[in-house]
């Protein structure tokens, strides 16, 4: 009894004490939607980050300390981001951010970072822009890296897929109007005019609108072969069944949020061969690849086996590795020796999208480029390779030559 | 010509959802002149619970229990929310209440059925049906059919029966309705259950047609609220056209115009009708006398 109150009193000490005691544990901000429609890619993001934090933790952590994760769910929502920011970086004292899944949340939230002088991983997020806000000469030093693959990564080859591939001349693009649809709608118009190609129409619609047949019938209309599409889940269910309902059904091709669960379960046998870009794709076929997957499932058991949304837990958890290899480069959890270190990562890490052999420098800071982005479809409820060729080919390294501008 | 009946199709589908929920907020606003402004959650809870039921039975089983929860989802917003604020006379107590209940209700229901968006077996074929080379969702033909039916079963209750006459007294005068030795504060109570019950009845009926999770009544109640204005809070007739304007004037615009506008002209609607017949269209309005 005597004991227990001692260890109540000392335990009380030490949380008086504050930062004394958060020094044992390096705490690394999560932020990402863990509720609402995007919180399929928030909640893979979120176990991915835990379970690289916990196999890392088991081996005794980073330079004899502990990690710690500190989650805050953002809701999609750009205001609550800004706060979710705040917290973490004046009240947590985080070391470093990793996540955002909203392109919009992500562009709101991370100046607060550049501020702070703190780095912040997007994982998901994938806004051309993300990691151009803050750069030279206005920004000596940019803080804002990506894991994941941008934008201008995934137009491209969708535009690639549908014309070069399907040699499609008419497509439309649908998108939602959020900064993730407009954005990338921007992305698609830009590819499809390298190609000399003007979407035949180029349509919107709100999150959570339950009728598509204006903007489908438009498409039809215009002749689209093809629909190129910008959204995310929910919604581009509702344009695969919008397509069945009015009997019309050419292929649906978009950003890789089409492997999301809640597009394939809500479109069911409509949303059978969507095509879209991804980063990885649930099959093990690496050494690497294979551990991960098991150590998910064991960890987190999803429905049937599968992630709910496979590209954000194998780029949440690169991520937590890439930042911890840094931070011991680093010797130090100081922001601005940390991003030199990410700057100039000595480490090869070998991670579940590919091996990062010096994944950033100080004026690139994107560590996926083109080459290892492959396309994947939905074949029976699942998201497997568009082009059984590229399973072989597993681990693709960052190119070196990198189309700058 | 073709591609207008189509769009008009699916508006009329579309302006029925609207309306059923519109019919709602009448309800309420009838007998005491206050609004459930949690309709859209009171839809989503009842969407929901019929989900879980669905998979234990056949859905026209489910509905009956579906109606029967949504009535006492209702008593209790009503004895919860609403009854405090009348009773103290506050004017605009229950707008706060229903509004924090409705978010409530929403996070119970994010804890139970998670916060992904759920797919509701459809009870009838899903591959849609052609007239003439329009084609139609069996499901949105039971929409707008079923609809009809729960405000048609609403009205004829409320014009036939002697608890419903109670109901229609009290609309028309609280006070001498009172007198007259009816129970107002138990038809006010009825109205409630009545309201969300209609609401729970629309989420199983929207649900095969949208899909179905926790923030499914946020977009939809709002759009009824203002179907409700455009037609007039005391008219049957009312939120059946308002809703048939707003769903058409947005399909239509979609299609004509911008799909990035399809919402404007309803709410343009929707302001000045405010201006011109505060009402509603089809609204009586009425002298308050001080």
């Amino acid at each position: 009894m005597n004991n227990k109150i001692k260890t109540i009193v000392t335990a009380l000490a030490f949380a008086a004490s504050g930062t004394a005691f958060a020094a044992d544990s390096i705490k690394v901000g999560l932020s990402g939607p863990y509720t609402g429609g995007s919180s399929p890619m928030g909640i893979s993001m979120r176990d991915g980050v835990r379970l690289a934090a916990s196999e890392i933790n088991a081996k005794g952590g980073i330079l004899g300390r502990k990690i710690e994760l500190i989650e805050r769910d953002d809701q999609a929502d750009n205001p609550r981001g800004v706060q979710v920011a705040q917290e973490l970086i004046n009240k947590e004292r985080v070391v470093a951010t990793l996540g955002y899944i909203n392109t919009g949340v992500s562009l709101a939230s991370q100046r607060f970072y550049q501020e702070a002088k703190i780095p912040v991983l997007n994982n998901v997020a994938t806004g051309s822009i993300v990691t151009k806000q803050f750069l030279p000469p206005e920004f000596a030093d940019n803080y804002v890296f990506r894991t994941s693959a941008n934008d201008s990564i995934q137009s491209a080859l969708i535009v690639k897929e549908a014309i070069d591939t399907h040699k499609f001349t008419k497509v439309a693009i649908l998108a939602d109007s959020t900064n993730y649809g407009q954005l990338g709608r921007e992305d698609l118009e830009k590819a499809l005019a390298v190609k000399n190609i003007k979407p035949v129409a180029v349509e919107k619609f709100n999150i959570k609108d339950v009728d598509m047949t204006a903007q489908l019938l438009k498409a039809k209309e215009a002749g689209a072969q093809a629909i190129l599409t910008y959204a995310i889940g929910p919604e581009l269910a509702q344009i695969a069944n919008g397509m069945e309902k009015l009997g019309w059904k050419v292929p649906m091709m978009g950003s890789w949020t089409l492997s999301m669960g809640n597009f394939i379960d809500n479109a069911g046998k409509n949303g059978e061969g969507a095509r879209m870009p991804q980063t990885f794709i649930q099959e093990p076929n690496t050494p690497k690849r294979k551990a991960f997957i098991t150590a998910y499932q064991k960890a987190y058991n999803p429905a049937n086996g599968r992630i709910p949304s496979p590209v954000s837990a194998a780029q949440g958890y690169d991520s937590m590795y890439i930042l911890a290899a840094a931070i011991k480069q680093a010797g130090t959890t100081d922001g601005v020796k940390v991003r030199e270190a990410l700057e100039n990562l000595n480490e090869k890490i070998e991670g579940v999208v590919t091996t990062y052999n010096r994944p950033y420098t100080h004026d690139d800071h994107e560590a996926i480029t083109i080459n290892m982005v492959v396309m994947g479809k939905v074949q029976d409820g699942h998201v497997v390779y568009a082009n059984e060729a590229d399973k072989g080919i597993a681990v693709r390294e960052k190119a070196i030559v990198k189309a700058k501008k | 010509m073709e591609i207008f009946v189509q769009l008009i199709v699916s508006g009329i589908a579309l302006g029925m959802i609207y309306a059923v929920i519109a019919f709602g907020y009448q309800l309420t606003f009838a007998t005491s002149s206050t609004l459930n402004f949690g309709q859209g959650e009171a839809l989503m809870l009842g969407a929901l619970v019929g989900l879980s039921l669905v998979s234990h039975m056949s859905y026209w089983l489910m509905i009956p229990l579906v109606l029967l929860f949504g009535a006492l989802q209702g008593v209790f917003v009503e004895r919860v929310g609403v009854l405090p604020a009348l009773k103290t006379k506050s004017e605009f107590g229950w707008i706060m209440t229903t509004i924090s209940l409705a978010i409530i209700f929403k996070n119970v229901a994010e804890n139970i059925w998670g916060h992904d968006d759920l797919t509701f077996p459809s009870p009838l074929p899903t591959s849609p049906m052609q007239f003439f080379g329009i084609r139609v969702l069996p499901m949105e033909i039971l929409v707008v059919l079923g609809a009809l039916a729960i405000m048609l079963a609403v009205e004829i209750f409320n014009r036939k029966s002697i608890y419903g006459k109670a109901v229609v007294a009290t609309s028309n005068d609280r006070d001498a309705a009172g007198l007259m030795g009816i129970n107002t504060g138990m038809v006010i109570t009825f109205s409630y259950a009545l309201s969300s019950m209609t609401a729970a009845f629309a989420g199983v009926l929207v649900a095969p047609l949208t899909l179905t999770g926790a923030t499914m009544g946020v977009v939809l109640g709002l759009k009824a609220f203002a179907v409700a204005i455009i037609g007039g809070l005391n008219s049957g007739m009312g939120v059946i056209v308002g809703g048939l304007i707003l769903g058409i004037a947005e399909t239509t615009t979609g299609y004509y115009i911008s799909t990035g506008y399809k919402d404007v002209p309803g709410l343009l609607l929707l302001l000045l009708v405010l201006a011109i017949k505060p009402a509603g269209m089809f609204g009586k309005s009425v002298i308050k006398k001080v």
